[in-house]
Formats: C-alpha cells, sequence, structure tokens
C-alpha cells in the first residue's frame, strides 16, 4: 500500500490522504476509475496485479472479493475506506 | 448535473448505439447530454477482443474501440455525465428523467441502455458473488493464475471468455446446458486451440455453487450438476466460477414509465423510428426488441435514431 502523504488540494487546504488503487490492464472499470479520480485532481497509487502478481493478496485482504478495481481511500485520520468496483456513488463520498 | 435546462436530447447509457448516435447529433448541432453509470464505451469495454466490427483488419481491443467512440463523440460536443437514470416522465413536451444527480429535462429521449449479465439464480450464486463467482474475465480473471475454474455458458461470450481466461487459468470445465448456442467460427476456434485447457461438458444443467474456507476466507470450491442425458449428479472441483448465460435488458428503470417492453424487458418500437410508446422518446441497441445485438448494428441504430431525432426535433415525426 502507499505512503501516507501530505497533499495540497486546487483551493489550498492540506488532505492527509492517500488513495491506492488495485488495477489490471484489462479492466475497463479500473481505467473509469483512473479517469475519474484524474477528472477530479486526485493523484492516486496504482498497484497493477497483472504486472505485480505477489500483490494480489494485498488487494484481497484489503477488500475481501476477487475482483478489480479496489480503491483503498485513506483518510486523514488514518481510518480507510474501501471502496469495491466502480462504484462512483460509494468512492465521491469518500472523497469528499 | 441537475439542471434548469431544458436539453435537445439526453441519451440514456454511453454505448455504441449512444455514441454513434452523439456523433451524428452533435454534428447536426442538437446539443446532445450522455448519461453513463458505468463505463462509457458500453459492453465491449469489458470484452478483451473484437475481431468483427468493420474498419479493423486485424481486430481491436473493446477498450479502445469503445474509448475511441467516446472520444469521437466528446470531439463533436457531446457531453458525458457518469451517473445513473433511475426514472422517466413525459409530461406535455417535456420529458424528465430522474437521475442520481437529480431531475434533468429533455424535449428527445434516447433509450440506449443495452443489457447486463444474466445470473444463473443457483443457490451459492449471491453468496459467493466476486468470492469465487464472477461475471467479467476481464476484471477478475487475474486472481485466477494457475487455478482451476468452471465457466458456465454455450454462447458466444461463454466461448470468447473461457478462450480469454486461459491466459490465467490451468484448467477450465466449460458446463454447457445443452449444445453450443456461439457461432462456429468460435465453436472451431475453442476446439482446434484451446482443447488442451478446456474441457467441454455438453447437457449439464449447473444446480448449485458450493464452498469452504480457504485461506482464512469462504471461497468456492465445488460446483454441482445434473447430467441431463442419465439424470446422475456430477460435480466439479474449481477454485472460481464465471458464468455467461446470456443478458437482461438494462429497462428497470423504465417501469411504470409508458414506455412499452415486451415479456423479457425489451423495449417495443416501430422498426422505422425507431420511436417508443412514448413520442420524443426512442430506443437503439441491445435494449430493443427485434435488436441483433452486436456493435455494428447498435451502431447502425444510433445513426437511424438519430437522424430520426432530428425529423422529431423538426416538428416532421
Ligand atoms: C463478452 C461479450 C463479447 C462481445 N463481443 C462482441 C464482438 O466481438 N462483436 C460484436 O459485434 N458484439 C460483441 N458483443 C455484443 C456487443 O457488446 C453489444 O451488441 C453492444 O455493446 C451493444 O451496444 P449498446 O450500445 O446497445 O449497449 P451497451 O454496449 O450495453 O451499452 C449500454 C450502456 O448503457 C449504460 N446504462 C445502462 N443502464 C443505464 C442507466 N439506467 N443509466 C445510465 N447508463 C446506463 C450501461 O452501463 C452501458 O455502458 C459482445 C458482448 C459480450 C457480453
Amino acid at each position: 500500500m502507499g505512503v501516507l502523504a501530505l497533499k495540497i488540494n486546487k483551493k489550498g487546504t492540506i488532505m492527509a490522504k492517500n488513495i491506492t488503487i488495485y488495477t489490471t490492464n484489462t479492466c475497463a472499470s479500473c481505467a473509469m476509475v483512473k479517469k475519474w479520480l484524474g477528472a477530479k485532481g486526485h493523484s492516486y497509487d496504482e498497484v497493477n496485479i497483472d504486472n505485480e502478481p505477489h500483490r494480489q493478496a494485498e488487494a484481497l485482504a484489503v477488500s475481501g472479493a476477487l475482483t478489480v478495481p479496489v480503491t483503498v481511500v485513506t483518510k486523514e485520520d488514518d481510518s480507510q475506506e474501501v471502496v469495491i468496483g466502480l462504484n462512483l456513488a460509494r468512492l465521491a463520498p469518500a472523497l469528499a | 448535473m441537475a439542471d434548469a435546462k431544458i436539453h435537445d436530447l439526453v441519451i440514456v447509457g454511453a454505448g455504441p448505439a449512444a455514441l454513434s448516435c452523439a456523433v451524428y447529433t452533435t454534428r447536426e448541432d442538437i446539443e446532445t447530454l450522455l448519461y453513463e453509470k458505468a463505463v462509457p464505451g458500453g459492453l465491449i469495454s469489458t470484452t478483451d477482443w473484437v475481431d468483427n466490427y468493420p474498419g479493423f483488419p486485424d481486430g481491436i481491443e473493446g477498450l479502445t474501440l469503445g474509448d475511441n467512440m467516446r472520444k469521437q463523440a466528446e470531439r463533436f460536443g457531446a457531453v458525458i455525465e457518469l451517473g445513473e437514470v433511475l426514472g422517466l416522465k413525459k409530461q406535455g413536451d417535456i420529458i424528465t428523467l430522474d437521475t442520481t444527480d437529480g431531475d434533468v429535462q429533455a424535449k428527445s429521449v434516447l433509450i440506449a441502455t443495452g443489457s447486463g449479465y444474466k445470473k444463473i439464480g443457483v443457490p451459492g450464486e449471491d453468496a459467493y458473488y466476486a468470492r469465487g463467482v464472477h461475471y467479467c474475465a476481464t476484471c477478475d480473471g487475474a486472481f485466477y493464475r494457475d487455478k482451476r475454474l468452471v465457466v458456465v455458458g454455450g454462447g458466444n461470450s461463454a466461448v470468447q471468455e473461457a478462450m480469454f481466461l486461459t491466459r490465467f487459468a490451468s484448467h477450465i470445465d466449460m458446463l454447457v446446458r445443452s449444445d453450443f448456442r456461439a457461432s462456429d467460427v468460435l465453436v472451431k476456434e475453442l476446439e482446434s486451440k484451446f482443447a488442451d485447457k478446456i474441457t467441454v461438458h455438453k447437457g449439464i444443467i449447473t444446480d448449485e455453487i458450493l464452498g469452504a474456507e480457504i485461506d482464512g476466507m469462504n471461497k468456492v470450491n465445488k460446483v454441482l450438476g445434473t447430467d441431463k442425458a442419465t439424470g446422475k449428479k456430477v460435480e466439479f472441483e474449481t477454485d472460481g466460477v464465471f458464468v455467461f448465460v446470456g443478458l437482461q435488458p438494462n429497462t428497470g428503470f423504465l417501469k411504470g414509465s409508458g414506455v412499452e417492453l415486451d415479456e423479457i424487458g425489451l423495449i417495443k418500437s416501430s422498426a422505422d423510428t425507431l420511436t417508443t410508446a412514448i413520442p420524443g422518446v426512442f430506443v437503439a441497441g441491445d435494449c430493443r426488441a427485434d435488436a441483433t445485438l452486436q456493435i455494428a448494428t447498435a451502431v447502425g441504430e444510433g445513426a437511424t435514431a438519430a437522424l430520426k431525432i432530428r425529423e422529431f426535433l423538426e416538428g416532421h415525426l
């Protein structure tokens, strides 16, 4: 999982927040989540389990599901929100 | 993106039918807004390779084809909103769509919502969803490197996706209810190139998906079925099940709207104008009754719908 880092958003406020997304090369929903995060100005760490098969267990441990995309949002208080699939209805509030 | 504006055209979905329509309407200065609940590009975005769409002599990745269609529509001014349409009603000349972002109003609407994957409807299927039961090979196949899989289904998608899954799986048992419904070309490819990795079992009814505690997680380990010829119970040891038993139209949001659906939920329309039972509401692609369920035909219907929508907006239809 990515390192917790201080980030500054467009409004100049500090967000102690880290986003990690687990993906594969062929998954269309993964491409959409990345595109959506990019469009909303969020940077993220990507773990591509096609390129790093040994990290597959990590994706499974964090989500409890054998599927991608899995997006892990680490909040300012270090609590984590895990969003499985292309679920913007959950991802948007998790990042608000 | 709820707003007070009355749009010329709102398209529900952003698959091939929708994007083709949007290319035509935006080029004719018909202001066009699309609502997409998942991936612009539609169902083909989840299939790894398309070999039968004209213009690509060597074939093309489904994801790339869908994305190219999106780019082309956006180049002419189509606006794609990520959100789900939950309902539709027409009052006077205005059609109101209930969306996850609030109400959106339009003078005309194209429904191009395609279909989603159908479930088998057996015990264990819901309980093990994403923990051994899957409907998307390109999303979830990578979790089955060197594992055994069962693929349920015998149509084009089942054959195509089973062949894709051999990139990961050590062996696949394919359970076909009666005989293949897939095209001869695909069946020949499966039999000639993948016989060592895919064992086809015809005449098998899938009855139940079972699981057990494996590595601290409750996962699929077996599929139970019945051999139709002998009536005997059969079982297949497996690490996962991929289900491709057909599609179900994404038209649930139209119940009670006045748009007429057939018994399986496909939208009825006039064959020459693609108009539904509600004037100003058109339909194109896989969610239309009598559609031929191909990218090329969805794109053709999208273009036809665009021309009819123009006639409607000009008061000629
Ligand atoms: C595994 C597989 C392989 C295939 N391979 C081929 C092939 O090689 N060649 C070929 O010609 N065809 C192929 N097809 C068929 C092809 O994918 C479809 O015919 C085509 O995608 C139909 O396009 P469409 O625009 O009608 O619908 P879709 O592509 O299904 O697009 C509909 C879109 O609407 C969205 N949507 C649905 N409901 C809502 C809502 N309420 N609000 C907002 N958005 C909504 C969906 O998310 C979707 O993106 C394949 C299909 C599958 C399943």
